[in-house]
């Protein structure tokens, strides 16, 4: 059984299709690598999934309950998607950490809001698995740092903490070193290496190639808002049947 | 003779500064309920486009029509327009002249009338410098506590209020400066504030030092309100 079924999901801003016919499935556990050019969809395709887009058509469904219906209105309400989005989390390009709170803060600010609603964890608890996921992301000892005190890698670790402090089924990169400096990308994607063998259910949304076939079980490559081919890395990657994966990949190779 | 002049100052001092806290109080908060106004993006017509494949100039303009956002931005232009003396005029004399009623009639009627003049003046500026610093929170905070499950009551709260109170407070502060020294329009309707206080012995005794004596007042005040905005700022700096 899949986790998450995406089927025929569409999103058009004005007159410009961005995505069409996007259908995919993921088996819990497994990774899946999106790579495509700058303006190929990709990350309109994660701003659907965590619905800071609303799909013109389509439906995503997680564990079999339909989460978003386009032609349902009754799915599309307020209240109702802010239950539903923490199915899934998101790790931004640029981090958006909140400047305000201390990392270890960053990691429970959410959980504490939703504790107070539903009387749920007492702060303690919250706080110590908070930093237990700080001391996953190998910093424990950052806990009491803010975010303009720590590197790039460091905030990206934070944020990834952060987006694993409300258990998601689904946890989202996009492109989550491509704001980093060089030197600093290995870090983040050692974490999402330990992840993935964690077995995170994952979809990263990424241009580092290696790292996609390395980490991936699945990947998709989309052009101009649909996908053009998807399947096993090795296959993809290494052995592309389309014509514009082959033109992409080949692209990438004289970098 | 200079402690009757200081003592009568301190006097006009007492007005200007109730004035001041008496603005601030209100204004404060009112400019920030004018700032979600003019940032309102409430389409009531956008029903007329459903279902409509061409639809004509009208139509569209009306669907696109933001009535609140659009009565606000005409507020906070006329206020910011016109001189807030002629506003202090209309207000006081207003109800009198053209409804035959004057409404300040009673103890601390001028006061009152004021204050009025000077909430809603000073509140169409502080929505302008709130707005900005709502508007320069990047979007990436908001989305961030969305995806994190938060309602927009506690992003706002929880996120953006105390960004926004860190970028505004440098604008903030020259505007509230500003007031201190606005506070000098209310002689217009009869108030004895500083500078009234001061040329009052220019009739009575004939002389001008205590007019420009009310220079030391202001600065103090202005001085006080500059090391608080300066300890607000540092406290703020922990984070960027």
């Amino acid at each position: 059984m899949s986790i998450l079924e995406v089927q025929h999901l569409e999103k058009h801003f004005g007159t410009t299709q961005v995505l069409s016919d996007i259908s995919f499935s993921l088996e819990e556990g497994q990774a899946l690598s999106i790579i495509g050019s700058s303006g190929s969809g990709k990350t309109t395709l994660l701003r659907c999934l965590n619905f800071l887009e609303k799909p013109n058509a389509g439906t995503i469904s997680v564990r079999d309950e339909v989460l978003f219906d386009a032609a349902d209105p009754q799915t599309q309400l307020e209240s109702e998607i802010r239950k539903k989005r923490i199915h899934f989390g998101l790790v931004f390009q640029n981090f958006n950490l909140f400047p305000q709170y201390t990392a270890l803060q960053n990691v429970t600010l959410a959980r504490e809001l939703m504790a107070r609603d539903h009387d749920g964890e007492t702060k303690e608890q919250i706080e110590a698995a908070g930093r237990d996921l700080l001391a996953q992301m190998g910093l424990a000892d950052r806990a009491g740092h803010y975010p303009h005190q720590l590197s790039g890698g460091q905030q990206q670790r934070v944020a990834i903490a952060r987006a694993l402090a409300l258990h998601p089924d689904i946890l989202c990169f996009d492109e989550p070193t491509s704001a980093l400096d060089p030197e600093l990308t290995g870090e983040v994607l050692r974490v999402i290496r330990n992840l993935a063998e964690q077995k995170t259910t994952m979809i990263i949304v990424t241009h580092e190639m290696a790292f996609a076939r390395d980490v991936a079980d699945q990947v998709i490559f989309m052009d101009g808002g649909v996908i053009v081919e998807q399947g096993d890395p090795h296959q993809v990657i290494d052995h592309p049947h389309e014509e514009r994966t082959k033109q992409f990949l080949s692209r990438y190779a004289e970098q | 003779m200079f402690w009757t002049v200081t003592l009568s100052l301190f006097k006009g001092l007492g007005a200007a500064t109730q004035l001041f806290f008496l603005t601030l109080l209100f204004a404060l908060p009112l400019g920030l309920v004018v700032a979600f106004g003019s940032m309102s993006k409430w389409q009531p017509f956008r029903f007329l486009l459903y279902g409509q494949e061409k639809p004509g100039t009208v139509t569209r303009t009306l669907a696109a029509l933001r009535p609140i956002g659009a009565l606000t931005n005409v507020i906070v232009w006329i206020i910011r327009g016109t001189p807030l003396m002629l506003q202090l005029i209309i207000i006081f004399y207003g109800p009198g002249l053209w409804f035959d009623k004057n409404i300040w009639a009673f103890g601390s009627g001028r006061m009152a009338a004021c204050t009025v003049a000077f909430v809603i003046n000073y509140a169409c500026y502080f929505s302008v410098i709130y707005r900005g610093g709502i508007e320069g929170v990047p979007v990436g905070q908001r989305e961030a506590g969305e995806v994190l499950g938060m309602t927009k009551r506690q992003i706002f709260f929880k996120i953006t209020l105390l960004q926004m109170v860190k970028r505004v407070v440098p604008p903030m502060s020259n505007e509230i400066i500003t007031l201190v020294k606005d506070t000098s329009l209310a002689r217009i309707i009869a108030i004895t504030e500083l500078i009234k206080a001061g040329e009052a012995f220019m009739k009575s005794d004939g002389i001008t030092w205590p007019l420009f004596y009310t220079a030391v007042y202001y600065l103090i005040f202005v001085g006080v309100l500059t090391i608080l905005f300066n300890y607000i700022e540092r406290k703020l700096s922990y984070f960027r």
